[in-house]
């Protein structure tokens, strides 16, 4: 997150750009930066510059985050298959709780994301890793064996179909955690409770 | 008489509850029952009937009332098309031909259709904890060539994306599928009249070209099956699956095209191999998105690009091609009778049973699923090579169209024959076809015979003369123990006037019951060890023959001569070849005897 990482240790650096990924940090900055000032790492870490309650809604006052009806609790519960509030009291504090989880989101849509691609995950996403997880001729080679051509005249490819399948799958006990079992299916209840 | 037993007061009716429609009878023990007040029935008539007639009658009655509302759906003539116009998009869920599963090693199910329920199950897909899902690569041959079959731009990168909900055909709580990158986009199917488009579609053109808007990979869902009262027994055999989505445009206008559509995609599934079982054994689905206008006018909804649409309904989970026909025709119905009465279109989603006559309704908008769609993060991007792409291209199979066009124009088989023998035996009749033509013509000497010829003559015999054998015998194809060889044996001789085509029908009989590789005698031998050669009768031994028989049936004669009945003219030809030896009346030749000899 751009603001975080602006906030946090980094300024220390002094001259460097916030904006400059951690990957290009050099060696010449930190000498540059040695150079300014002496700095004082134990002063420095003694006290946070930054903690995440900044982004949660201050205690005394009510947060500006749009009120969470009764029924939109109920529709999200039932969306996350989770069970409903027991009483008055319980569904109250899942309110007030989701009510300051909205606040901390609402702050951090505040960061300014232009032009940013969602990080899905961490994954290798240069030239070289795109090409080794490329799936071109040399990596379905094996999968382009398991085919023949049919037919002289007529000329068919099909897929070969091998009896001798992989047995590796099939070694575990499939219906061992089955609360219910009947024969070699699971069974599961459908009809409505109430 | 029996009229009037059907026209019952329907309060008498009601009265046999587990019933349904039967009436009651009126015979000689009711009567006698009514007689001593112990029947509940007010009122039947006088008259007694057979039981057997009464049972005749009532299933008469069923089945004609029965012919009277399929008649209605299957309504071939659309009473609104001058008014309404229809615009239907197919949803299309294959099974893919692969040998594992998309994102486990577990093998497919689609190989063995007898093994046990819960045998073919990774963790994975049996979402235990931890697990995580492994992309197998091997999958992506069928669905490369399914996208290139269909004429789509295929994506280098594509994602996977997770589509939430709670099922218990869902063990890990979400599908995975590509709703925000599919592999491949912008498409197109071309069909003919000859596809089953309904004539008023293709409005003048020799064909029209159905936009595919995109074609995703995705995972199957497990197979539930209902216990009464409300039990589900659940089997992760085919959880994890791979399935692709095939999306048209909303560019079809009628539910024949609709179903034409279904066909022909299904065809060329099974032609490049991606999908190796069809509608019938549950390896394709399809949905349908149904919306009427009033013609002329453009309504406010659009989708995939095409605007001016009306409200669209979707019906879900179809699985036959009367179905998809059956269902739109229902649906149309329904929305345009809703908006002749002033009413509103919802978007909802419904559902189709077999036999019914109006959709159901599944979902209201209200009950809308929220996907809530986002990129899976235990999955890398799909990153395809075009080296791959363009090599799958080039050695893709002969499509269906092709196919039949080549059959036509080299072995002068008609469009229908062509199409059949295509279609049939995954292909292996067609190509035992053309390699007993090859046989043929190396056999003969003569350079000049005509391909055409020699091609329609061994294109009836595989499809009607063996086929024929096989349905009689009732075997599969690929136990028919007549080699090609022997065939085109048959063949040339049959061509080189050896035998005749009464003594070649008697041969492939023989060849077809005798055990395939237990010293199997050759058509020649065959044909020597039976004297079937053709000893051809001289002019005399014919006028001989015809004239004796001739006399002997001397109405016949007059019938022809005089009545001019040209038609029993074969009824002589026929009885000159019986009582011949076999083999040695052409009935071609004979026939022209007879002609000469009762001078017509």
């Amino acid at each position: 997150m751009h603001h975080l990482v602006r906030c946090t240790g980094l300024r220390a650096a002094g001259s460097l750009n916030a904006s400059r990924r951690s990957a290009e940090f050099s060696t010449a900055s930190i000498a540059r930066s040695q150079k300014e000032s002496i700095l004082d790492i134990e002063k420095l870490l003694s006290r946070p510059t930054w903690s995440v309650s900044s982004l949660l809604p201050p205690k005394d006052s009510a947060s500006d985050a749009p009120e969470v009806t009764s029924k939109q609790l109920h529709h999200l519960l039932r969306l996350s298959a989770l069970p409903p509030p027991k009483d008055q009291q319980e569904e109250a504090k899942m309110l007030s709780t989701l009510s300051s989880q909205l606040h901390f989101v609402k702050e951090i849509q505040k960061v300014d994301t232009a032009g940013i691609e969602p990080l899905r995950s961490l994954r290798d996403e240069t030239m070289q890793g795109e090409k080794e997880a490329e799936l071109g001729m040399e990596a379905m080679k094996d999968a382009l064996a398991q085919e023949e051509v049919r037919g002289k005249h007529h000329k068919r490819i099909r897929r070969r179909r091998d009896h001798t399948a992989a047995k590796q799958e099939e070694d575990w006990d499939v219906l061992g955690t089955a609360q219910r079992k009947v024969g070699r299916y699971f069974v599961v209840e459908g009809g409505k409770d109430k | 008489m029996s009229s009037k037993i059907r026209r019952c007061a329907p309060a008498t009716l009601s009265l046999f509850a587990n019933t349904s429609a039967r009436t009651p009878r009126a015979c000689i023990v009711s009567q006698w029952l009514r007689s001593r007040g112990l029947t509940t029935v007010e009122s039947t008539p006088s008259q007694t009937v057979p039981l057997r007639k009464h049972l005749k009658d009532e299933a008469k009655r069923k089945k004609a009332e029965a012919k009277g509302s399929n008649i209605n759906i299957k309504a071939k003539t659309n009473p609104h098309s001058d008014e309404w116009e229809l615009t239907v998009g197919v949803e299309i869920h294959a099974e893919l031909n692969t040998a594992c599963k998309l994102f486990s090693a577990a093998p497919a199910t689609a190989a063995d259709i007898n093994g046990l329920p819960n045998t073919r199950v990774a963790l994975f897909d049996a979402a235990m904890p931890g697990t995580q899902p492994q992309f197998q690569r091997a999958t992506l041959l069928p669905a490369l060539r399914a996208a290139i079959a269909l004429g789509c731009d295929v994506q280098r990168k594509s994602g996977w994306d997770r589509k939430h909900y709670s099922h218990w055909d869902q063990p890990n709580g979400y599908q995975i599928t590509q709703y925000y990158e599919p592999f491949a986009k912008n498409g197109n199917i071309v069909l003919r009249a000859e596809d089953g488009v309904q004539k008023t579609d293709l409005s003048g053109a020799q064909s029209i070209s159905i936009g595919i808007k995109q074609i995703q990979m995705e995972q199957d869902t497990a197979k539930t099956t209902h216990h009464a009262p409300s039990s589900y027994h659940v089997d992760l055999n085919r959880a994890g699956h791979p399935l692709i989505e095939i999306i048209t445009l909303p560019q079809i206008h009628s539910p024949q095209t609709a179903a034409a559509v279904v066909r022909k995609i299904q065809t060329l599934l099974k032609s490049v191999d991606a999908c190796a079982t069809g509608m019938e054994l549950g390896g394709l689905r399809a949905d349908v998105n149904v919306s009427v206008r009033q013609r002329g006018s453009s309504g406010n909804y659009s989708y995939g690009g095409v605007s001016g649409l009306g409200q669209r309904t979707e019906i879900k989970n179809l699985s036959s091609f009367a179905a998809i026909e059956n269902a739109i025709m229902a649906e149309r119905d329904r929305q345009i009778g809703v908006l002749e009465a002033g009413g509103v279109i919802e978007g909802e989603t419904r559902g189709w049973t077999l036999g019914a006559s109006e959709t159901t309704r599944l979902r209201g908008k209200e009950g809308e699923v929220d996907y809530r769609y986002m990129p899976d993060a235990d999955l890398p991007p799909l990153v395809i090579g075009c080296d791959l792409v363009d090599h799958l291209r080039t050695t893709l199979p002969e499509l269906p169209d092709a196919t039949i066009l080549r059959v036509q124009q080299d072995y002068g088989l008609s469009a229908k024959d062509a199409k059949t023998i295509a279609a049939l035996d995954d292909g292996e009749r067609l190509e035992f076809m053309e390699e007993t033509v090859e046989l043929v013509l190396d056999k003969a000497d003569d350079d000049q015979v005509d391909k055409t010829k020699v091609g329609k003559l061994v294109g009836n015999w595989v499809l009607h003369e063996l086929g024929g054998l096989l349905a009689t015998s009732n075997i599969a194809w690929a136990d028919v123990t007549v080699s090609e060889t022997e065939l085109a044996d048959i063949i040339a001789n049959l061509q080189l006037k050896q035998i005749t085509s009464r003594t070649a029908k008697h041969l492939l009989a023989t060849l077809h019951e005798l055990p395939p590789n237990e010293g199997r005698p050759s058509v020649e031998q065959l044909i020597d060890n039976g004297n079937l050669r053709l000893r051809p009768l001289s002019e005399e031994g014919y006028s001989a023959l015809a004239g004796a028989i001739i006399a002997e049936n001397p109405e016949m004669a007059k019938a022809v001569k005089e009545k001019g009945h040209k038609g029993k003219v074969m009824w002589f030809v026929g009885q000159m070849v019986r009582r011949g030896d076999e083999g040695t009346v052409e009935p071609e030749k004979a026939r022209e005897v007879v002609e000469r000899l009762l001078g017509s």
